[in-house]
């Protein structure tokens, strides 16, 4: 009883324990310490007051063996309250061996250094807001480590961004915020060393949450030191930048998407341009040689009007592509001034009468003669003419129309074939670029006619829009506003 | 007869400058090929030749067709020899306006446009 009452007024919470390490007595403190009352301390093994997930700690077990050889030692150790929270303290064991009529035993004792951890926080703390800061930042969890890595104090963002309560995590590892591949690498032992050697460590990557999900962290970890400067632990501020980075790569995505669409325009250009300048002279010195025609042997004539023919088809294709580069840098030109469509129609069907002949389509023109708007004569054209090429390619072999009249303020142009029509999905997407209603296979062609003719009537002002006629074939119709003439 | 007034062909392509000067030599023109606006000062100051028009491409490295054309105004010798524009240029009318030239065409010209040009500022050797 003597001995109860002399350990009962120890500060320290001491155990005494039986050769196999089983609690056969205990203290008042030490009932407060691990918040057990005695009837859940005896003949317990003393390893429940110990956690046991930390690898990087050794097991009590070899604490009690290593008294037994140097008969006592000292260490610092977390231990667990009867909630499974835990404290830090300072251990000493000390190996009573047999004596008389007294078996072997071991007797610990435990210092808390909850209160001596909290006094060292509170210097690197000292200002009282500044703590309050530090608690009450919700995007940064900032805390202290002790010295081999373990959780010494958490904040409010750190249970925000982590998960874990103060009481959860506290005396656990920190190996915990990583993943398990990462942990097992031996990373947080090389994370702290880094920061001991060189004062600071600091990097980006994933870290775990308690449910087990990842996020991006920006963390910096730095050595605490006492006024001696006795390095007593680390300092650790991690921020959330999971959505910063999704943003940041959502960015980067399109600027890569952009960049590729930049380059294929560029390409675009540069490649009709260079296809270009040769052909120019190849078409000149083909004219030349056919206007000598009358004085060849009609077989070589007949050659060279082939070969003419198709030189001028590969000038138009270039054409093209030299158009769909320039709409797709923004500098399609408008030379805009009066024009008779009537005229203007007439002109382009005139100029197709063989292709239209080749195609077995008869062109007939109707509606008004003449209708003068202001545009771009040439471009008009070409709008004319790709529907009309258009309507030869895939409605062969049957009439198409053309007709003009003014509605309002508009001039209304529709160009109408007998061909298949187009599936009704499609109706919205054949002006888009490369896009065609056809497969590729059926039909040549690089599928931008219709592209450019929506972007040369849209540069107008205008409107352009397909639609399936009622007895089958399909109608394309430009809608062109008429703008006053300013110079009457 | 007086001696046949020539044409200058200034780009800096050589098969499209050799093509106009040879084209231009068959339908009996004297023509000579600039490849840059240096190269064409040069041939348009040379006092023991008559030009009858110069055939002006826009793009060009070294001189380009508009420097060439501020160059050649400077020059009261050589400021009044016309120049017809050819070039790829979509906006080439605008440029022509701006540069106060004879003419302009686009390019590919067909060499029938491009005879009857030359034809109206130069007589040919026959």
């Amino acid at each position: 009883m003597l001995l109860q009452t002399v350990i009962d007024a120890v500060r320290d919470a001491v155990l005494v324990l039986d050769a196999s390490g089983r609690i056969e007595m205990w203290n008042r403190c030490s009932e407060v310490l691990h918040g057990r009352d005695g009837s859940e301390l005896r003949g317990k093994p003393v390893q429940v007051l110990f956690p046991v997930d930390d690898p990087t700690v050794p097991p009590i077990e070899a604490l009690l063996a290593e008294a037994r050889a140097k008969s006592v030692v000292e260490a610092e150790r977390w231990q667990l309250r009867k909630d499974g929270s835990r404290f830090a303290t300072h251990l000493t064991v000390r190996f009573a061996p047999r004596e008389e009529g007294s078996p072997e035993r071991y007797v610990t004792v435990s210092r808390d250094l909850t209160e001596r951890r909290r006094a060292n926080d509170q210097r690197f703390q000292e200002d009282t807001k500044f703590r309050a800061l530090v608690e009450n930042a919700r995007d940064y969890a900032i805390f202290m480590l002790d010295t081999t890595g373990h959780v010494a104090s958490w904040n409010e963002g750190a249970q925000r961004i982590k998960g874990y309560t103060a009481r959860e995590i506290v005396g656990q590892h920190f190996s915990k915020f990583y993943s398990e591949e990462e942990s097992r690498s031996g990373k947080c032992e090389r994370v702290l060393q880094i920061a001991l050697a060189e004062g600071r460590f600091e990097e980006e990557g994933w870290r775990v949450r308690k449910d087990g999900t990842r996020f991006w962290a920006h963390v910096v970890i730095a050595p605490l030191r006492d006024d001696q400067g006795q390095h007593i632990g680390f300092s650790k501020i991690t921020r959330d930048l999971t959505e910063r980075r999704a943003a940041e790569l959502d960015r980067l995505d399109l600027a890569r998407a952009q960049e590729a669409l930049r380059l294929r325009d560029e390409f675009l250009s540069v490649a009709s341009h260079e296809l270009r300048t040769p052909l120019v002279a190849l078409q000149l010195q083909l004219e030349s040689l056919d206007l000598q025609h009358d004085s060849l042997e009609p077989k070589l004539g007949a050659k060279i009007s082939r070969a003419r023919r198709n030189a001028t088809r590969l000038a138009d294709l270039i054409a093209t592509l030299l158009d769909v580069s320039r709409i797709a840098e923004g500098r399609l030109t408008l030379n805009v001034r009066r024009v008779d469509l009537g005229e203007l129609v007439r002109e382009v069907v005139d100029r197709l009468e063989e292709s239209a002949a080749l195609a077995k389509n008869i062109v007939v023109v109707s509606g008004a003669t003449q209708l003068h708007a202001f545009c771009d004569p040439l471009r008009m054209g070409q709008v004319v003419s790709n529907l009309l090429a258009n309507a030869f390619k895939y409605a062969a072999g049957a009439a198409v129309d053309v007709h003009l009249e003014r509605s309002d303020n508009i001039a209304v142009l529709t160009v109408e074939d007998r061909g298949p029509g187009i599936p009704e999905h499609q109706l919205e997407r054949i002006f888009d670029r490369f896009e065609r209603a056809a497969s590729v296979r059926n039909y040549p062609g690089m599928g931008l006619g219709l592209y450019v003719a929506r972007e040369i009537v849209v540069a107008h002002g205008g409107s352009i829009r397909a639609r399936n006629r009622d007895g089958g074939g399909t109608a394309v119709e430009i809608r062109l506003p008429i703008m006053k003439d300013t110079t009457q | 007869m007086s001696p046949a007034q020539r044409v200058l062909v200034v780009d800096d392509d050589n098969e499209i400058r050799e093509t106009m000067v040879e084209l231009l030599t068959d339908e009996g023109y004297e023509a000579v090929g600039a490849s840059d606006g240096y190269e064409a000062l040069a041939q348009l100051r040379d006092p023991a030749d008559r030009w009858g028009l110069v055939l002006l491409d826009l793009m060009m490295p070294n001189m380009d067709g508009r420097a060439f054309r501020a160059e050649q105004l400077l020059d009261p010798v050589i400021a009044p020899i016309p120049v017809v524009i050819l070039s790829a240029m979509t906006d080439v009318a605008a440029a022509a306006e701006e540069l106060g030239v004879a003419a302009h065409m686009t390019k590919p010209a067909s060499l029938r446009d491009l005879v009857q040009v030359v034809r109206r500022y130069c007589t040919t050797t026959d």
